[in-house]
């Protein structure tokens, strides 16, 4: 079931260009993210959704009714906000209790809805304080609380765990994540960290300079960009420039690359040809490709160990990651020499 | 040699500046207390003159009248001045211009904003009285409400804003439990500072005020009555009335963390 359409929405300040002709459905119970740089436009698609942005052109259809005309605080969506926005003059309890007392329910249910929300965000110990009293990971579940306690159809979350440390954020994405479907409320992240969205996401968005680059599942996103820049922006990725030929692919330095072209290229077109790490093998027996290098660094990553191997291929060391199986049954000192291996079908090649 | 400077050199001047500023201030209190009543000669202490004060029935009257005119001007500044700093700083990409033109009452001099009220409550036809000096000490002190809650305004987060209408509150729920608790420490110390200047102005209220003596208020009383010499009943009110602006300018700074206007 689809909850929200978003159609042919466009933002422009002046002539400047925030958002160009979108086009997205997002499910019921969906976690759903919109990645991209600063200036990407991801933010102002949000505030469109939460009403704080006018769209110039386009429609943003909830269950079918469309929602751009309404103001903010007559749509049943609400905003988790970057800087969280609590109110410092009132108390957590006062804060969460705010969003149901400009509905005017009774005050009977809105207490009994503070207390059970108090006990999701695991906050009832600290009802009676005021945000300031609280630890940055406390204010960020207060300002989840505070929207989740609305029961809105639709959540929108900017940058939710921007202001965590490291492991506090490790910590919360699984927390949403559990919320989410605990809820079973559609939640629309904003985020500019392509980890998070990978980790947390059913879908993701990639936006750049207000348009919709991809669309789809982390698993394709991730395996099967559809730009250079997509492949560029989510995760690693070593690239060789090279030109196609009548029968495949010749890196920059003459080698041949056996790997699939895509449609839209023809010979003599120049190509970026992508190769993720952890898709290179030591080796390279019984793969299609296979360079020889020196190692010039190593990494230790704890489970892995990321090494940087200097090859004819390209002017900057490839970037290969290990298994920590590989790192006991080969050496890798640095000025060794390497072969490595990668298949064809893990090799993506844009139009450069 | 500024590295070496003298510290008993520095106290004795710092010393030397409170002394300029605050012993006229002191002799005025102390003789406010003295039981003969004359300037050169102290004869005990005493507090006969504040009996006089509040037995002086000119002097109650002129009293009544200047805490009507500082209770309703600074109730209409801090009403007005708020929402005007409030709308100013959401409307303030729109230049600064509009600033200026708000804190112009504060800069003019006393005596031009007194003439211009005086010829332009002439023009209309306006009788005179408290009600004219109210509305001249609102000019005035609609400015500083003004700057005053302005200066809170700039640290505001106005997302706490979007978020009160996010979670559905109207504009004036917002106004109402939002952003007026959250500048409430700035409003106050702008009223204080307003009733405290309100309280002893005297050139605006003198030129507003019309004939007779039916809006006559306490700086005016003052003012009449040291032209037969400075009683000690004028002593004794001066020190009430320096008491009560002292009382009300430490508050108003302490609510106010971020300083008054300039600072």
């Amino acid at each position: 079931m689809t909850l929200l359409s978003i159609r042919n929405l466009r933002k422009y300040y002046g002539k400047a260009r925030a958002v160009e002709r979108l086009d997205l459905d997002i499910a019921e119970n969906e976690f759903f993210a919109l990645l991209g740089a600063s200036g990407s436009g991801k933010t102002t698609v949000l505030r469109m959704l939460a009403g704080f942005e006018t769209p110039t052109d386009g429609q943003i259809l909830l269950n079918g009714e469309d929602i751009a005309p309404l103001p903010p605080n007559r749509r049943p969506v609400n905003l988790m906000f970057q800087s969280y926005a609590l109110f410092p003059h009132m108390t957590v309890a006062q804060n969460l209790a705010y969003g149901l007392e400009m509905e005017r329910l009774p005050r009977r249910e809105i207490a009994a809805r503070v207390d059970e929300m108090l006990g999701i965000i695991q906050l009832s110990h600290l009802a009676r304080r005021k945000p300031d009293q609280l630890s940055g990971g406390q204010r960020q579940r207060v300002a989840l609380g505070r929207a989740l306690v609305k029961r809105p159809k639709l959540l929108l979350l900017d940058e939710p765990l921007g202001a965590l440390d490291k492991k506090l954020r490790g910590e919360m994405q699984m927390e949403l994540k559990r919320i989410q479907a605990e809820f079973g409320i559609t939640f629309i992240v904003v985020t500019h960290d392509q980890e998070e969205a990978l980790v947390m996401a059913d879908r993701i968005a990639i936006l750049k300079d207000g348009a919709l680059l991809q669309c789809g599942t982390p698993h394709e996103i991730y395996e099967h960009p559809s730009s250079r820049y997509a492949a560029d922006f989510i995760g690693e990725m070593n690239f060789l420039s090279g030109t196609a030929t009548a029968d495949g692919l010749q890196a920059s330095s003459g080698q041949r690359i056996v790997a699939e072209v895509p449609d839209g290229v023809d010979p003599g077109d120049e190509v970026a040809i992508a190769i993720r790490p952890e898709r290179m093998k030591i080796g390279g027996s019984g793969l299609e490709n296979s360079v020889t290098g020196t190692v010039v660094a190593t990494a230790y990553l704890g489970l892995d160990l990321q090494l940087h191997l200097q090859t004819d291929l390209a002017p900057d060391p490839l970037l290969v990651r290990l298994t920590a199986e590989d790192v006991d049954t080969h050496s890798l000192t640095e000025g060794e020499t390497l072969t490595i291996g990668w298949a064809a079908k893990d090799t993506r090649v844009f139009k450069a | 040699m500024t590295s070496q400077a003298n510290p008993r050199l520095m106290l004795a001047i710092l010393a030397a500046v409170f002394a300029f500023l605050y012993v006229p201030i002191s002799v005025l209190v102390a003789l406010s207390f003295n039981e003969g009543g004359l300037p050169t000669a102290w004869t005990g202490f005493s507090v006969k003159w504040y009996g006089a004060l509040f037995a002086n029935s000119d002097i109650m009257s002129a009293a009544l009248n200047t805490l009507i005119v500082a209770l309703a001007s600074t109730l209409l500044a801090t009403l007005f001045g708020t929402l005007l700093a409030i709308g100013v700083e959401i409307r303030r990409r729109k230049g600064r211009f509009l600033e200026t033109i708000i804190f112009a009452p504060m800069i003019i001099p006393d005596i031009v904003l007194a003439i211009a009220l005086l010829s332009f409550f002439s023009l209309l036809n306006v009788t005179m009285g408290l009600h004219t000096i109210i509305l001249s000490h609102v000019v005035f002190n609609l400015a500083f409400v003004c700057s005053v809650v302005r200066a809170r305004l700039k640290t505001f987060d106005w997302s706490i804003v979007e978020a009160s209408a996010d979670l559905g509150g109207t504009t004036v729920t917002t106004l109402i439990r939002i952003v007026i608790p959250v500048l409430l420490p700035a409003i106050v110390a702008g009223a204080l500072l307003a009733f405290t200047l309100s309280v002893d102005e005297f050139i605006i209220a003198f030129f507003t005020a019309g004939a007779g003596r039916a809006a006559i208020t306490l700086p005016m009383q003052i003012f009449a009555m040291i032209r037969f010499g400075v009683t000690p009943e004028i002593n004794a009110l001066a020190t009430l009335i320096m008491a009560v602006s002292v009382v009300a300018l430490s508050l108003s700074q302490r609510l106010n963390r971020g300083g008054l206007p300039g600072q």
